[in-house]
């Protein structure tokens, strides 16, 4: 017996015992029962492992609300400098040829979308003139050059190719509480 | 040959009489400096020097944009600046230097290569002279914190000291400067006679950073330094040899007036002979720190008595008092104006039109 019998013989035996389990509960069940129960374990199957993964992604997704051009959106609590929203970038994004610093300091801002607090970064995008549009100047927990890991007044241009300061982001870390 | 002669010397004559003579173009030198001369740093690059008596400006010392600040040095008739340099001004290679500028022609005379970290801030106390006007120490941030030693006598680079957490320079005794750190206290830098760190020393905690910080803008007092909090706790700070002496704090803030808070950029000066403390205040909740001042308030160092409340029509950002014995209140206003204020009497005495200061230094 050479091995291409083998595989045909085996197909067609998978293939006579599916045909023999669906003849069998064709005979049992009604179509409209069989297609509820097979979407209720579709449903459960998906839903299932999905609950703890989709928690985190909604986390993610922070929910808005107010202007990102205007000083006094949530996001900007502790932001001293130029909004880069205003400059060509994002909240989360530099304005084209900038260079986004590693280095930040850090905030938290509550969100009165949900009423949630949550840690934000604060990077500098470096390396061009100063952007000059919608100057912030926010100062919750802001605290003196010292202890500089929550200091608004730093140019937090470090770690950059070029040092010179252009706007700043505003990027969600997590909650905070 | 009378007649042409004559004729040719009746047309010309009007011509040679109504000429005068071409003026030439020449370059002033600094005249000695007054004792009410000061300097306002601005934030673009640069210092206007000017005489509060008349309110003239006599001369400007140009600095690159983010220098910290400049310090005159009398005895010497020199003024020193940390300054930062790219050489295609927003990229490029970056140079830091220590900058020496003459007294008569404010020119640089010599510079000094330091470290690429100095804090590109404009705050008073990122320099400091020590050893009688020999070593100046600058401040840098990169972000770690570290204090350059630069010897202006022999214009060279002498070390950078690590200070972690600390900054501030609170030049105190000969060669020792203070720092106020992020745990909540201060550190005593003693330096030798090269420049060199020789010893360093810890207060205990006096302060918490997140309940009630100091600033990182001080005042020089007659044997020390005032180190004033958010909040508006006061606490008066010296040494004596390698002990570091912190005052018992009290409030500038009365009962029922709990309000208001000092705050603004250099908003705290003290004249040091008379014993006068000059803070702006402004009414506003936690973490209002860098609100312009609504009003000046000065009390007395010695009883740590108010003495007086003064309204301003704009909101304050930096003041200085001069340190001669008829003082003069330099105000820069949220407007961009320089106000000049006798000191004791608060009497308004001019309005200086200059590019908004952010800070002044005595000159």
């Amino acid at each position: 017996m050479n091995l291409e019998k083998i595989v045909d013989q085996t197909f067609y035996w998978i293939d006579e015992n599916a045909r023999r389990s669906a003849m069998a509960l064709s005979q049992k069940l009604s179509r409209r029962n069989f297609l509820s129960r097979l979407g209720m374990l579709i449903t459960g199957a998906a839903a299932f492992p999905l609950l703890p993964v989709k928690r985190a992604f909604s986390q993610s997704a922070v929910q808005e609300v107010g202007d990102p051009q205007s000083c006094d959106y949530w996001r900007y609590c502790a932001l001293s400098g130029f909004l880069c929203t205003c400059c060509g970038g994002s909240n989360t994004s530099c304005p084209p040829g900038s260079q986004p610093s590693p280095i930040a300091w850090v905030g938290t801002c509550h969100n009165p979308a949900d009423g949630r607090d949550y840690l934000m970064s604060y990077n500098d995008c470096c390396g061009k003139t100063e952007c000059n549009r919608c100057e912030c100047h926010n100062t919750e927990g802001d605290r003196p050059l010292y202890f500089n890991s929550n200091s608004n007044t730093v140019y937090w241009c470090f770690g950059t190719e070029d040092t010179s300061y252009h706007c700043t982001v505003s990027m969600v870390l997590g909650t905070a509480d | 040959m009378r007649i042409p002669v004559l004729f040719a010397v009746f047309l010309l004559s009007p011509l040679t009489l109504g000429q005068i003579a071409p003026e030439v173009l020449t370059v002033e030198t600094l005249p000695e400096p007054g004792p009410n001369w000061f300097l306002g740093k601005t934030w673009s690059g640069g210092a206007h020097i000017f005489d509060a008596h008349s309110g003239e400006m006599m001369g400007m010392v140009s600095l690159a944009k983010n220098a910290p600040t400049l310090i005159a040095n009398p005895d010497k008739r020199e003024i020193y600046a940390a300054e930062s340099y790219m050489t295609r001004e927003t990229r490029g290679t970056r140079t830091d230097i220590v900058a020496i500028y003459d007294y008569d022609n404010l020119r640089t005379v010599a510079e000094i290569e330091v470290p690429n970290h100095i804090a590109r801030l404009p705050v008073k106390r990122h320099l400091g002279l020590l050893n009688n006007g020999r070593h100046l120490a600058v401040l840098n941030m990169n972000p770690g914190h570290s204090v350059s030693i630069v010897d202006v006598e022999d214009r060279i680079f002498v070390d950078e000291i690590s200070t972690p957490s600390c900054a501030v320079i609170m030049p105190v005794a000969e060669n020792d400067f203070l720092q106020v750190c992020g745990d909540g206290t201060l550190q005593l830098i003693q330096l030798d006679l090269s420049g060199f760190q020789q010893n360093r020393e810890r207060s205990a905690v006096f302060f918490n950073v997140i309940d009630d910080p100091v600033f990182d803008r001080v005042a020089r007092s007659a044997d020390g330094w005032i180190l004033p909090t958010h909040g508006g706790m006061i606490y008066e700070v010296s040494t004596d040899d390698d002990e570091i002496l912190i005052g018992e704090g009290w409030s500038l803030i009365a009962e029922g007036e709990e309000s208001w808070r000092p705050g603004g950029d250099e908003f705290i000066s003290a004249h040091q002979e008379l014993g006068l403390l000059y803070v702006a205040m402004h009414e506003g909740g936690v973490d209002t720190h860098h609100q312009y001042g609504e009003e000046i308030w000065l009390f007395d160092l010695e009883t740590r008595q108010r003495l007086h409340r003064h309204a301003l029509e704009a909101p304050v950002r930096s003041l200085m008092v001069t340190q001669e014995s008829n003082p003069k209140l330099i105000v820069s206003d949220e407007a961009g104006g320089t106000q000049v204020f006798d000191a004791v009497s608060f009497r308004h005495e001019r309005s200086i039109e200059t590019p908004a200061s952010v800070h002044f230094e005595d000159f």
